[in-house]
Order: structure tokens, then sequence, then C-alpha cells
């Protein structure tokens, strides 16, 4: 690893300060679990390192007028662990649950996950159709931007270089909304995802099979997390009634995405299983008249 | 020039102030300057486990914490059984089981064991192959890991 210099924060204030003194030579470490392995691998051009993992108040999960903010410095272990995300939450809940390991969910942290921008990263499909907003906070002041728009393209965002992401927060799921992420990977566990994909509805009411609100978001099968519209349209203009349709719906998918070949898997690979992720998905909730899996 | 960090922590129970080039990572601090060589490195990425570690209470990879960012933290490592009195009863039920050939994932192993039978004491053999998920064995085909977990968890509720 090459030399740095090293500087922590223990207030947002502070850390806004050194983020500007340093403007363009300073990278912001939370976890550490994306940024340590690159750091070993000699692909981060700054010098300055900012280590905020201390900052308190970046760090919880609080309920606020319907709308549930989990802070950057949350932990995927955190979020498995509370109770208000798994009422209020739970896509984003399922698509933490399947990051790296134990010791990755320890320690990485959702902020990592999300400025990280990797179109595999999973929490940030789960937080597209949650319908996500970021707080980014500058010494000039803040903008708040909704998820989709953060991402430009592999590892890019509009974060500016003196910007810290500070909230994350998106409105509380109601009764009559459902929805699940499912990711394929090569293995179980420390698996990256191959391609991924989040879904939520909303209900018309008990006993039906039709819904009012769709959103879809595929990950891994663009240049960033992508919606999919054209999904989401057939969802809301049907009825889901029986395996025959939910398999026509989930193979508009198939248009949605323009995955590439890589070494985890090929595109036509990515663009079959792309259906097949969502067709099982939406079968099992069906299965289980529309609710959540437990 | 290296830039190094007075910084202090506790491992194993044992308070200790020293000095680390900020480019180092927990491992190497561990291993090279505290001398506890239990601690493994595989692939120094997250990836195998063998650097697993308790840090304030949960188990990370030490290969991907920077050196300085282990100011003030409570540290266990496989050798601390002096404040996690847990550590020996598995580290008995491998010996038991014969969950170690040629031993290198087993310092991790255990740690991610300790860690697992803290939160929950009584796993279910999905929730101890869960547990042990960010762990490579080359050598066991994890059954007899799985095995001694679960006699640890046995013979700690005694
Ligand atoms: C073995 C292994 C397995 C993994 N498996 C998965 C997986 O299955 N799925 C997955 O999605 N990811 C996976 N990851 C990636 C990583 O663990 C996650 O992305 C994690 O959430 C990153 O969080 P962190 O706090 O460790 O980020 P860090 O490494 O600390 O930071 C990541 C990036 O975000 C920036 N940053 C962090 N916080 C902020 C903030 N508040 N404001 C502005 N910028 C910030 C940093 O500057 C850096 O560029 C894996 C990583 C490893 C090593
Ligand atoms: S050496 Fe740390 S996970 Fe492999
Ligand atoms: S015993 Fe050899 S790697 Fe596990």
């Amino acid at each position: 690893m090459k030399a740095l210099n090293y500087l922590r924060a223990d207030t947002i204030d502070s850390a806004l300060q050194y983020l500007d003194e340093f403007k363009q030579d300073i990278r912001i470490i939370a976890g550490g679990t994306d940024l340590v392995v690159r750091l070993k691998q000699d692909m981060v051009k700054e010098n300055n390192i900012l280590d905020i993992s201390r900052i308190k108040e970046l760090n919880g999960i609080f309920r606020e007028n319907g709308t549930i903010h989990v802070l950057p410095l949350t932990t995927h272990t955190d979020i498995l662990e509370s109770e208000v995300i798994d009422k209020y939450a739970f896509i984003l809940r399922e698509a933490c649950a399947t990051i790296g390991s134990p010791q990755i969910r320890n320690r990485g942290t959702l902020g990592g996950n999300i400025v990280n921008a990797s179109p595999a990263g999973d929490s940030i499909s789960a937080l597209f159709v949650q319908t996500a907003k970021l707080k980014l906070k500058s010494i000039n002041g803040e903008r708040v931007v909704s998820i989709e728009e953060f991402f430009t393209g592999p590892g890019k965002t509009i974060l500016k270089p003196n910007e810290l992401l500070v909230d994350i927060f998106m409105p509380e799921l109601e009764e009559n909304e459902t929805g699940f992420f499912k990711k394929l990977g090569q293995r179980d566990a420390l698996a990256i995802s191959v391609l991924n994909v989040a879904v939520k509805m909303r209900r018309r009411g008990a006993g039906t099979n039709t819904f009012d609100r769709a959103v879809v978001a595929f990950g891994a099968v663009a240049p960033t997390v992508v919606r999919g519209r054209r999904v989401e349209n057939a969802i809301i203009s049907s009825s889901l009634d029986s395996s025959k349709q939910i398999h026509y719906i989930a193979r508009l998918a198939f248009r949605e995405v323009s995955p590439i070949s890589d070494i985890r898997a090929s595109l036509k690979y990515r663009q079959d299983m792309s259906i097949n992720l969502l067709y099982e998905g939406l079968l099992d909730l069906r299965a289980n008249d529309w609710k959540r899996k437990t | 020039m290296v830039q190094t960090m007075d910084i202090s922590f506790a491992l194993n129970g044992k308070e200790y102030k020293l000095s680390v080039p900020a480019n180092a990572v927990l491992l190497d601090i561990i291993r090279d300057k505290m001398h506890l060589t239990g601690t493994k490195e595989g692939c120094g990425r997250g990836e195998c486990g063998a650097c697993t570690i308790l840090f304030n209470g949960r188990s990370v990879n030490a290969c991907l914490i920077l050196a300085p960012q282990a100011d003030g933290a409570e540290i266990v490592t496989v050798e601390g059984a002096d404040v996690e009195r847990k550590l020996l009863s598995i580290q008995k039920a491998f010996v038991e089981e014969g969950a170690i050939q040629c031993g290198f994932c087993t310092p991790g192993m255990i740690m991610s064991s300790l860690y697992l039978l803290n939160k929950n004491p009584n796993p279910s053999i999905s929730e101890i192959r869960e547990g042990i998920s960010g762990n490579l064995c080359r050598c066991t085909g994890y059954v007899k890991i799985i095995k001694a977990v679960e006699r640890a968890s046995k013979d700690i509720g005694k």
C-alpha cells in the first residue's frame, strides 16, 4: 500500500472542513471493505484518507413522519438486527442479508455500498424500489437527490469531492405493499451479484391479484442499476392471476436490461436469468397470497 | 515518508499504546507488532476469513481495517481466552471432532464460531453454516467443523 496521510473527523462539521480543505486529494473511508481492497491494489489516486467511521451523527436508524432514515454509517448487520427495518423497509433488509459474509456485513456500511456505486451493489436496487432519497452535504450547504439521480456510471456518481453523504431516507412500506429482493450469485456466500432484482408493488385490495403501483429495479445488468418500466406498467395494467400471466410479464425484463459479458456471466445468461429471477420472485409472492416471505 | 499514528487499543483484555504506519492494516499490527500470529493472512481481501477477529464485539476481517482505525477499539484474537471464556470450549471441540487438518483456517473459523455463539448460543445446522460462511477451508469439507461448533454449543450450555 502506498504512503497515506490519515485524517479523522469525529463530527460532520469537521469532516466537511477537511473535505473542503483537501478538495481534489481526499478520499473518505467508512467500513473500508471496498476502499482497503482498492488501496491494496493501488487503485486509489488520493493521498489523504478521511476516516468518518466515528461520526456518531452519521450512525443510526429512526422513523419520522412516515419516513425511515438509515444513516450512512449503519452497517448491513445493524440493518439485519433492526426491527424498524424489518417492518418498514424489508426489501432493503432482504438485500443486505445477501451481502458478502458476516464479517463483511459487520463492517460494511450502507453509505459505502451506495457511494461505491457498483452496478452490482446489492442495497442499491432495493433502495431504488423503496424510492430512497439521499442527502448530500458540503461546507456550502446541502441538497437532496433521489437514489436514481445519484449514479452516472459504474463507480460514478454526482457526489462532488467536497460532499459527504449524510442521510438515506425512504417512505415506510405500508400494509398493502409487498415486494422482494432476489440475487443470483455464483454461490451462496461471498458472491458478488451476477444479477439481482428488486420489486415493490401496492395491492389494490385483499383477495385481488391486481396492483396500482409497481417499482422494479435490476442490478448488474447495465452500467448502473436500472428501473424496469415496461415490467412495472405490465404489472399495473394486468391481473397476476396465473403463472402464465406472470411469466408473460417477467419476459418483458428481457427488454429492460443491457448487460455485458464478463468473468461472472455472459450477456445471454444475464438476460435469461433476469427473466427467471423476476418470474420466480413473483411466483413465490403469489403462492404466499402476496405477503412478503418472512 | 510514511506517516505514523499514535493509537491505543485493548487487545485480549490488555491495554496497549503504540505507533502504527497510516498505511498498514490491523492484521499486520497484530501479527508483526503484537507478535500474535494465531490470526492468519490468506487472501488479504476479505474473502477467506483466515484473519477474522472480534472488533468491538463483532467479527471482522482484520486484513481490511486500516491500522489507525483501530484506535480505541476492543480487539479479541484466537489467543484471547482470558476475555472470551467460550474460546476454550470451541477450541477443544475442534480438536475432539477432528475439525482441523492443515489448520490454516482454524483460528478464523474459531473466531467466527465465537461470534456466532455469543449472538446465538443454540444455533441450528443452517445457522452454523451461515455463521461460518465467511471462512474458507480447503481441507475438511466443513462437515467436521460444523459438528465441532455444534458440540461447542452443547458444551457451553452445560
Ligand atoms: C469479500 C467481499 C465481499 C463483498 N460482497 C458484497 C456483496 O455481496 N454485495 C455488495 O453489494 N457489496 C459487497 N462488497 C462490497 C462492500 O463490502 C460493500 O459495498 C460495503 O457496503 C461498503 O461499505 P464500507 O463502509 O466498507 O465502504 P468503504 O470501503 O469505507 O467506502 C466505499 C466508498 O464509499 C465512499 N464513502 C463511504 N461512506 C461515504 C459517505 N458517507 N459519504 C461519501 N462517501 C462515502 C468511500 O470514499 C469509498 O469510495 C463486498 C466486499 C468484499 C471485500
Ligand atoms: S486474509 Fe482477511 S479475509 Fe482473507
Ligand atoms: S484445515 Fe486446512 S484450510 Fe481448513
